[in-house]
């Protein structure tokens, strides 16, 4: 980045905000055109069982709808849909894949799986139409939980296979079992860990106008990733990618589950706008949302962990399950990253982890922000606290006797990350970052006066620290065009979509950064695949860093053309020049120069050839590729009471120590934390996606499946460090996850810690006052 | 859903039994019963309407069977609802006991059913489901008792 | 979530009101504030094929004072209750209960009637009509009545009011001399149902002894529930620590009858049922001794 860059590391408002805050963004239900027709989908009621008939004559002769679709309508479209992620090659993985139809056709394998589309002339009249249509399903027992799908004799979900098992997959560094026999301690437990909707404000919506005219397709979705959409759509559709168009507009959020991509909804609705030669739109509604989006599920592990009497780690070994839901796209990326993130920021020199992936008959499990992060450090976390507790050493200096020194980067852990690569910690400084959390949250003083004291008082306080390393901005690569018009303002667009992030003022900051514009003369478009269309999607902490060092490699790009040819107009060397305030000038004379929309018409000649080796205008596309992921980490620290007559709890105070490298903008990471902090917390103590034996769902609303609010969320204090990476230029990590990643952990710290002595053990989260009132009930009956 | 209790009728067993395996006394006792036949030995088909509050949009088509009958002590019932709000499917255990009480015979009915109830009641009326399976059987089993005296 | 179609009537009077509810008898439903009926509608769990709406009444929105006490009509908003200073200074127990109920931007449209005649067993206007003894006052074509609270609440989401009635005013007794009230509700959010909440008013005699008590208890049943047995207890007594707590076991044992649902079973339920009544007694009591 050039000197003098006034934007890094600054508290810039946001470009977008102005028009989403009086409602003047375009999302996908605002599409209105002209004759369109609205869609509603015949939803499976049972998790599972044999489809005996389908008859929708009587909704096809309602006034009102155009037409009425089952599976036997689709012909030779009926397929299942691709694989989202190929399994890494660890050796002797076993992975099964299986995934949906786009409407289901013999079986139904979860609540919710679509059997029939209805299109009407409002979504009045389609959820009208859906009375008419009749299903008959033979249920079949549903497989709810985990051990008992692999129990022999289960009905399979999948019946080309021999079990219920989707994968196994071991993984291993060293020699546990070797170590084993020499440790002083060996801390085992069980442990659960459930997760929940990604609950974003806005639900999923497909809006499609075929154009029969000029042959093209265009479709507004809610994905996170426009361009493997685009691609995949146009190869099932039979028409080339430059006919399919893909736009998502503004999106309210995504979180993960709208880059599921290729979802029954994406792939019908352009079969039926082509078909009927009618504008479609479908805007799932809540309820849907909660059986149609997918959604992240419970793991249950079984882990020991080997110490010295110092408490030092010898090594891990974890066998865990994973629920994959009734299908299987997203691979093994979930499993995989609790596999490798249960490391943590410790030198472990021995791990085994071992998993089996088990079909259950519930919605598909896709990543959702954390993405498996979660359940990896709630195991290595509750570990060494339970070897702390029973070796009296503290919670926080039994984790400084574990850190990875500085020193040691790049750290290579031998086992591989979701993205194929060998898991290696790029950069990091684990030590400075606990004991800043440990002296913001005053630990040392907390533990030995103030606790004694309160619980003297009958109060039930407790402190817990908790750390993390999180995998960041991993490949394949982003591209981004850098374009200077003639008004002087700025056009940088990019591949991936925004659901929220900022990337309209953070890219925008990289790019008035190196060609010295203002930042809101910089207007950033993403997620169109008529102005970009190579790249992959937002995910996995990416955007910034991946999308962000393409967007700042244009702009260099472009910063070089402006020199080059500001050079020769002005006739000065180009060393002498200087770019600010929207002009390229003498640095020495500053009257000498010219605005960049001046300098980018004259780059543009209506006479004079452009000479060779040169191109017209201001404008460069760039792409990055990352070789690996970087490691963004942080530590988290919390102070909760406990009311023990009614269970309940309220957090006192929140911190979150946070290294995600170079900071673009503080205001967006914190905005990142303080969101991430709060999914945290309701995955942590609110919500839980509960099932019955049969597999309906029982809480699907937001008056039973509950998200914190703001009255709920504590205010969070953040303190930043930076170790920059080095494998992008400006050293980025990313951050849309960290928020949310040590949360359980932290929460079941400090639950056990405010009521120590009472015997209550926390393995399993979430926790509700009706639960944490069942385990001190317990506890009590436990010591009588 | 777990519903299991007790309900003293006043009056002898066998008398209680009869009621409990006529189909117009069930028609008239089990709140929003639009129709029950018998359509077999030992099985109904009926239509309910369930109306809780504003909630009146649950009407269910039901197949009901008497299985493992024991008269006058005790049955097993399979019912098998389906609606345009959800399903259920369950079975119930009713065993009858007579006591002599010295104002006559009271019958001791002890109930315990578990029902899987499914659809969108299940996934949106949790917070209600098991005060509404109370307050059914309450009404079904007093509307009984009731018919019952008439009879006596 | 679209509602199935409906007939849509807007009286101007509840002369009108009231004949369109009779002349449609069983078939619709009156649309009070809509915050508990819409969302049925939409999700057609209810499907009423006639909605006659309330709003355009003015006539039935007001906050009066007499002689006896309070009268409230029945389309009242809550938030107005809320922001009452007649309700600050005359109800303080009302005064109190209102922002438990929902979220501000519901109470801007629920109304204190269409709470109480929907009669959640969750909702806190049902038992504080209970704890304070109020009058509900039904209207239908053929005149007026009225009914004390106590007889008002009769099972789940049933009430005194019939088919094609309407209730119109709700009268509130003025605090007697040496009173005392409270209330606590336990919710995992703010603004959600609550898991159990308790709402007392005390009375004291002139040597300190608990003359009155009457003690709601919500959500633990299939209406408000009286706490008679804990009533028992207090009358007559002094209210000491021992006495308030045998009270609060008296209420979590044998007053209720609560049931088990995903966010709390049964026995949870009384726990809380139990610690709220005591802390709800402990200070209504205090507040009486200091009035």
């Amino acid at each position: 980045m050039p000197a003098g860059a006034r934007y890094l590391n600054a508290r810039v408002v946001r470009n977008e905000d102005a028009r989403l805050l009086t409602g003047r963004a375009l999302f996908v239900d605002d599409v209105q055109l002209p004759g369109m027709l609205h869609v509603a989908f015949v939803r499976s009621e049972y998790a599972h069982g044999r489809i005996t008939s389908v008859d929708v004559s009587a909704a096809r002769q309602r006034p009102g709808v155009a037409a009425v679709y089952t599976a036997e309508d689709l012909g030779a479209y009926l397929k299942p849909g691709p694989i989202l992620v190929s399994p890494p090659p660890i050796p002797g993985l076993v992975f099964h894949p299986c995934t949906q139809l786009p409407l289901a056709k013999d079986k139904v394998r979860h609540v919710g799986e679509p059997i029939a589309m209805i299109v009407a002339e409002s979504r009045y009249v389609a959820e009208d139409a859906l009375r008419d249509v009749s299903v008959d399903i033979d249920p079949i027992d549903a497989i709810v939980d985990l051990e008992k799908g692999l129990a022999p004799g289960a009905p399979l979900i999948h019946e080309h296979l021999q079990s219920n098992a989707a994968a196994h997959v071991v993984q291993r560094k060293g020699d546990y079992a070797g170590v084993r026999g020499s440790a002083d301690l060996i801390v085992r437990r069980r442990f659960l860990y459930d997760r929940g909707v990604s609950a974003a404000m806005e639900n999923r919506a497909v809006a499609v106008q075929w154009n029969a005219r000029a042959e093209e397709l265009t479709i507004w979705d809610t994905t996170q990733a426009p361009i493997p959409i685009r691609n995949g759509l146009a190869q099932m559709l039979g028409l080339l990618e430059s006919q399919v168009n893909v736009i998502a507009p503004f999106v309210g959020g995504g979180f993960g589950p709208k880059i599921m991509m290729f979802y029954p909804e994406e792939l019908l609705l352009p079969w039926a706008a082509m078909r009927l030669n009618r504008s479609l739109k479908w805007t799932e509604d809540r309820q849907e949302n909660f059986y149609a989006t997918t959604q992240e599920r419970g793991q249950v592990h079984d882990a020991e962990m080997a110490l010295t009497k110092d408490g030092r780690i010898l090594g891990v070994h974890d066998v865990f399950l994973f629920d994959t839901g009734a299908y299987d796209p997203y691979g093994l990326t979930i499993p995989i990253n609790t596999q490798c993130t249960l490391l943590g920021p410790y030198d472990i020199p021995h791990y085994e982890s071992e998993f089996t992936a088990v079909f259950t008959n519930k919605t598909i499990v896709t990543p959702v922000r954390g993405a498996g992060r979660q359940h990896g450090v709630f195991v290595s976390e509750r570990l060494l606290d339970l070897a702390a507790r029973e070796l009296g050493v503290d919670r926080v200096e039994i984790r400084k006797r574990n850190l990875l020194g500085p020193d040691r980067f790049p750290v290579n852990h031998e086992i591989m990350f979701q993205d194929s690569a060998p898991l290696i910690y790029d950069s990091g400084d684990y030590l400075p970052t606990l004991e800043q959390a440990a002296e913001m949250i005053g630990y040392d003083a907390f533990v030995r006066d103030e606790q004694p004291k309160l619980r003297a008082a009958g109060r039930h306080v407790g402190i817990g620290v908790a750390c993390y390393v999180e995998g960041t901005g991993i490949g394949p690569y982003e591209g981004a065009r850098v374009t200077v018009e003639p008004s002087g303002k700025v056009r940088c667009a990019t591949g991936v979509g925004t659901q929220g992030q900022g990337h309209f003022t953070v890219f925008a900051q990289l790019v008035a950064d190196a060609l010295g514009v203002d930042v809101e003369h910089v207007k950033v478009v993403t997620g169109d695949t008529r102005e970009f269309h190579w790249g992959t999607g937002t995910f996995a902490s990416r955007g910034a860093v991946v999308a962000g060092s393409a967007c700042h490699a244009a702009a260099m790009a472009v910063r070089e053309k402006i020199l080059n040819l500001a050079s020769a107009v002005l006739n000065v060397p180009k060393e002498q020049l200087e770019l600010a305030d929207g002009r390229v000038f003498v640095a020495v004379e500053p009257d000498r120069g010219l605005s960049l929309g001046e300098l980018s018409a004259k780059a543009n000649p209506l006479r004079g050839a452009v000479r060779p080796g040169t191109e017209p205008g201001l404008e460069s596309t760039a792409y990055f590729g990352p070789d690996r992921g970087s490691t963004a980490s942080g530590v988290h620290a919390m102070i909760l009471e406990v009311d023990a007559e009614t269970a309940t709890v309220e957090i006192k105070r929140y911190l979150v120590v946070h290294d995600c490298g170079t900071i673009i903008n503080p205001m967006l990471v914190e905005g990142q934390i303080h969101g991430g902090v709060a999914h945290g917390i309701g995955n942590a103590f609110y919500e839980q996606l509960v099932y019955d034996e049969q597999g309906q769902l029982l809480n699907a609303s937001f008056m039973d499946y509950l998200i914190p609010t703001a009255t709920d969320v504590p205010s969070i204090e953040t303190a930043h460090r930076e170790t920059p990476s080095p494998y992008n230029p400006m050293g980025l990590k990313g951050v849309g996850e960290a928020g949310c990643i040590p949360t359980g952990a932290l929460f079941a710290q400090a639950v056990e810690d405010a009521l120590a002595g009472s015997g209550v053990e926390i393995t399993e989260i979430p926790l509700s006052p009706n639960r944490l009132f069942e385990l001190i009930e317990r506890a009590k009956e436990g010591r009588t | 859903m777990i519903l299991n209790g007790t309900f003293t009728f006043n009056g002898p067993r066998a008398k209680v039994w009869e009621l409990l395996q006529d189909p117009a006394v069930l028609a008239k006792a089990l709140p929003g019963t639009k129709s029950l036949t018998k359509v077999g030995e030992n099985s109904y088909e009926g239509v309910m309407k369930v109306s809780v509050g504003p909630m009146s949009a649950a009407e269910f088509a039901v197949n009901v069977e008497l299985k493992d009958q024991v008269p006058p002590e005790r049955f097993v019932m399979h019912v098998d609802g389906k609606g345009g709000v959800g399903f259920t499917k369950g079975t119930a255990t009713i065993e009858l006991l007579e006591i002599k009480d010295q104002a006559g015979p009271v019958t001791v009915m002890n109930y315990s059913s578990d029902m899987q109830i499914g659809g969108k009641i299940a996934a949106v009326g949790q917070r209600l489901l098991e005060s509404v399976g109370k307050m059914m059987t309450k009404q079904a089993l007093d509307a009984l008792n009731a018919e019952l005296k008439a009879r006596l | 979530m679209k509602p199935a179609a409906f007939e849509y009537f807007r009286p101007r009077s509840v002369d009108e009101a009231l004949s369109l509810l009779a002349e449609h008898d069983g078939d619709a439903k009156p649309l009070a504030g809509g915050q508990s009926l819409i969302p049925a509608m939409n999700f057609r769990l209810a499907t009423p094929s006639v909605l006659v709406d309330l709003n355009g009444i003015p006539e039935l929105g007001y906050i009066k004072d007499d002689a006896d006490g309070l009268r409230i009509g029945g389309m009242t908003r809550q938030r107005q209750i809320e922001r009452s200073p007649l309700i600050s200074s005359k109800a303080p127990l009302m005064a109190e209960t209102m922002p438990h109920i929902a979220h501000v931007a519901i109470r801007n449209r629920g109304t204190i009637g269409g709470s109480v005649a929907h009669a959640d067993p969750a909702a806190e206007l049902p038992a504080l009509m209970v704890a304070l003894n109020a009058e509900l006052e039904i209207s239908s074509t053929q005149g007026k009545r009225s009914v004390p609270a106590s007889e008002f609440f009769l099972g789940l989401f049933t009430t005194a009011v019939q088919p094609g009635e309407l209730l119109t005013e709700i009268r509130i007794p003025l605090a007697a001399e040496r009173s005392g009230s409270a209330f606590l509700e336990i919710s995992r959010r703010h603004g959600d149902f609550a898991l159990v909440g308790v709402v007392a008013v005390v009375r004291l005699d002139a040597q300190g002894l608990c003359a009155d008590a009457r003690i709601a208890l919500l959500s633990v049943g299939d209406r408000p529930m009286l706490a008679e047995q804990a009533i028992a207890v207090l009358k007559g007594q002094r209210p000491s620590a021992e006495l308030i707590r045998a009270a609060a076991d008296a209420a979590a044992g044998g007053d209720i009858d609560p049931s088990s649902d995903i966010h709390a079973s049964a026995r949870y339920r009384r726990q809380l049922a139990n610690v709220l009544t005591r802390r709800v007694l402990e200070r209504a009591f205090e507040r009486a001794r200091s009035a």
